[in-house]
């Protein structure tokens, strides 16, 4: 019985994410838009956990609930728009892009999961928190120097072409 | 019976697409930027699932989604201060709208 | 056949354990606060040369009973929001990682959730997840105090969020693992962390202090500021829900600073009495707790840009040196853990020392500019 709790998990968390990344993209609201986004968030950070991978997990959950939602929000609520009809809701090329990006999404989930029928969770690893660690400090040190640096930027960039010029 | 790793690849290329779609449709810029979180997330449930069923010795899969979390994180904030740079600019945040410099 | 801890058959063991964690965890939350509400009138009555409360039941122990009366019977007033989802939402997302947790903490040697080898990292994780529901919170009660309320908030959980988990990476150098049962192990008997790491531990603390908004924080939700803040629209059992979450994310703090320095539920006889640990765990918490208590009933509040100047002028550069020196006398003395205490006790002393001597000077320059510009 304890054999299906796996399947059954992933079942749960695909139709929350695929569902969430449907309202995201389709909710009238911009809001909805940003807290059905953060649901995305931690359903992925669910299948991480599903495959062993909870330092990644974590990861996920601080970095993208914990901050780049709020980041969001914050351009939401800075960039209040006057309600529009429903019917501008799309761009110009609405039909056109979902004409192309509905059958090529098809064709490519379908492709993609015939090739590896193996089972992606199995557990046996003990967990990824000591192999991410060596790896992230030791083989790749330097991009890690270069990521610190580049976050850096970012953080006086953002600064920059937000700050107001003081007349 | 586990999960076969197709699966999770199917459920990525899903969000990925979704992720397109949101990018390619809406006018709204905070929607399209929320919308390149979503195709980012779907590359980094990728990796992770490929790094855990074949990777022997390290997890180089899951370094590289530490190096796309950072990457992410840095490209919202800056995304954002521009979107918000615009809207100080022409208080509209819709992309059909922006278009000063066309042509 | 294996045989867990306390004899019991392993298969049993781990959900079993899960039971008793969630019902410490709920016991401990909802108790928790009972006592602490009391406790927290009590201390600042004692404090501040009055008395408190008393005349609702002996030495006005029901008064929190009182309390949750009358909150319940309150009129639920809900103003014209923006958005009544996010409105009625926001309590929730502010209570639910707090409630989540307990799960990691040991009480005892065996009882624990769950023990996972990231436990610290989840603890960091769902602190951060508390600013979303603060934001939220501010947004949507459609009342521009509120909105400022809320993104002061935010913007002061995310600052401390950056020495609070510096100074969390600092005793894990040290330790070697995140695992909260491997912390709490390895603190045996007399040979807590906090003889070795103090600095972490009084920049831990503040940290802490900023981020479950207690005073000398406590300045979006202050009663005197901006209406009270991101609760202003808040009233009757949502309210209680806000401190609620911050009555249990005080008692979290108070419990990873208990694990982390000083020992977890390590005590006399806790060998022979296993489950005595709890008791230990108890008291060492609450001491913590009461600390918390006579901190905000002592100190003033600080204005918003005198916060955040203290956390990026003075304790990330602080974190980051000791962080810094730590790892380095980590690496060079791999078998010792002395030359890391005296270089922490070092930093401490020259810390508590510097802080007059700068304070001394900044106001000697603000007097000068004050006395030139008049």
């Amino acid at each position: 019985m304890f054999d299906l709790v796996e399947p059954a998990l992933f079942a749960i968390l695909t139709i929350a994410i695929v569902a969430a990344g449907v309202g995201v993209v389709l909710a009238n609201r911009i809001t909805t838009s940003a807290l059905l986004m953060a649901f995305t968030f931690l359903n992925v950070a669910g299948m991480f956990v599903l495959l062993g991978a909870e330092t990644i997990a974590m990861f996920q959950v601080l970095i993208y609930v914990g901050a780049i939602t709020v980041l969001i929000l914050y351009g939401v609520m800075f960039t209040p728009q006057s309600p529009r009809p429903y019917g501008l809701f799309f761009q110009g090329q609405k039909f056109w892009a979902a004409l192309l990006v509905v059958p090529i999404g098809i064709v490519v989930a379908i492709v993609g999961s015939l090739g590896f029928h193996d089972s992606a969770t199995v557990a046996a690893k003990g967990g990824d928190l000591v192999p991410l660690a060596t790896s992230v400090f030791r083989d790749f040190a330097f991009p890690f120097e270069v990521a610190s640096v580049l976050l850096l930027a970012a953080m006086v960039g953002a600064i920059v072409l937000v700050k107001r010029d003081e007349e | 019976m586990a999960v076969p790793l197709g699966a999770f690849i199917a459920v990525s290329a899903v969000l990925f697409f979704i992720g397109t779609a949101g990018v390619l449709v809406r006018r709204n810029a905070v929607v399209i930027l929320m919308s390149v979180e979503l195709m980012l997330n779907a590359t980094n449930l990728a990796l992770v699932a490929f790094s855990r069923r074949y990777s022997s010795i390290d997890e180089r899969g899951s370094v590289f989604v530490v190096f796309i979390f950072v990457v992410a994180a840095a490209e919202v904030a800056v995304g954002l201060a521009i979107v918000l740079s615009a809207y100080r600019n022409k208080p509209t945040v819709d992309v059909d709208e922006i278009r000063q410099m066309r042509g | 056949m294996p045989v867990g801890p306390f004899g019991i058959d392993p298969a049993i063991w781990a959900p079993l354990r899960l039971v008793i964690a969630v019902l410490l965890a709920v016991g401990l939350v909802f108790n928790g606060a009972l006592a602490q509400i009391y406790l927290e009138r009590k201390i600042q009555a004692v404090i501040q040369d009055r008395l408190g409360p008393l005349h609702t039941g002996p030495w006005g122990l029901l008064q929190t009973l009182a309390d949750a009366i009358k909150l319940l019977g309150k009129e639920d007033i809900r103003a014209r929001l923006t958005d009544k989802w996010f409105f009625l939402a926001a309590p929730s997302i502010v209570f639910s990682p707090m409630l989540a947790s307990f799960v990691v903490i040991p009480f005892a040697p065996g009882i624990v959730g769950a023990d996972l080898n990231v436990g610290l990292l989840y603890l960091t994780t769902l602190g951060s997840m508390t600013v979303l529901g603060i934001v939220i919170a501010g947004w949507a009660s459609n009342n521009k105090y509120s909105l400022i309320g809320g993104l002061r908030s935010a913007g002061q959980l995310i600052s401390y969020e950056v020495p609070q988990i510096l100074s969390l990476v600092t005793v894990v150098v040290v330790i070697g693992t995140l695992s909260m049962v491997g912390i709490a192990d390895s603190q045996p008997g007399w040979q807590v962390n906090f003889l070795v790491l103090p600095l972490a531990f009084v920049t831990y603390f503040i940290a802490g202090l900023a981020e479950t908004n207690r005073n000398p924080f406590d300045l979006p939700e202050a009663e005197s500021e901006l209406v009270a803040g991101f609760l202003t629209e808040y009233s009757g059992m949502r309210w209680a829900m806000f401190f609620l979450a911050e009555y249990g994310e005080v008692t979290i703090v108070s419990s990873i600073v208990t694990t982390l320095w000083f020992g977890a539920w390590h005590g006399p006889f806790v060998e022979v009495f296993p489950l005595l640990g709890v008791l230990w765990f108890t008291l060492k918490t609450y001491f913590f707790v009461l600390v918390f208590m006579w901190i905000r009933a002592t100190l003033p509040r600080l204005r918003i840009d005198q916060l955040m100047s203290l956390c990026w002028k003075v304790l990330i550069p602080l974190t980051l040196v000791n962080l810094m020196i730590t790892s380095i006398l980590v690496l060079a003395f791999p078998t010792t853990l002395v030359p890391v205490a005296i270089a922490n006790w070092i930093l401490l002393a020259a810390f508590v020392l510097a802080l007059p001597y700068f304070q001394r000077r900044r106001l000697i320059g603000l007097r000068e500019r004050l006395r030139t510009a008049a």
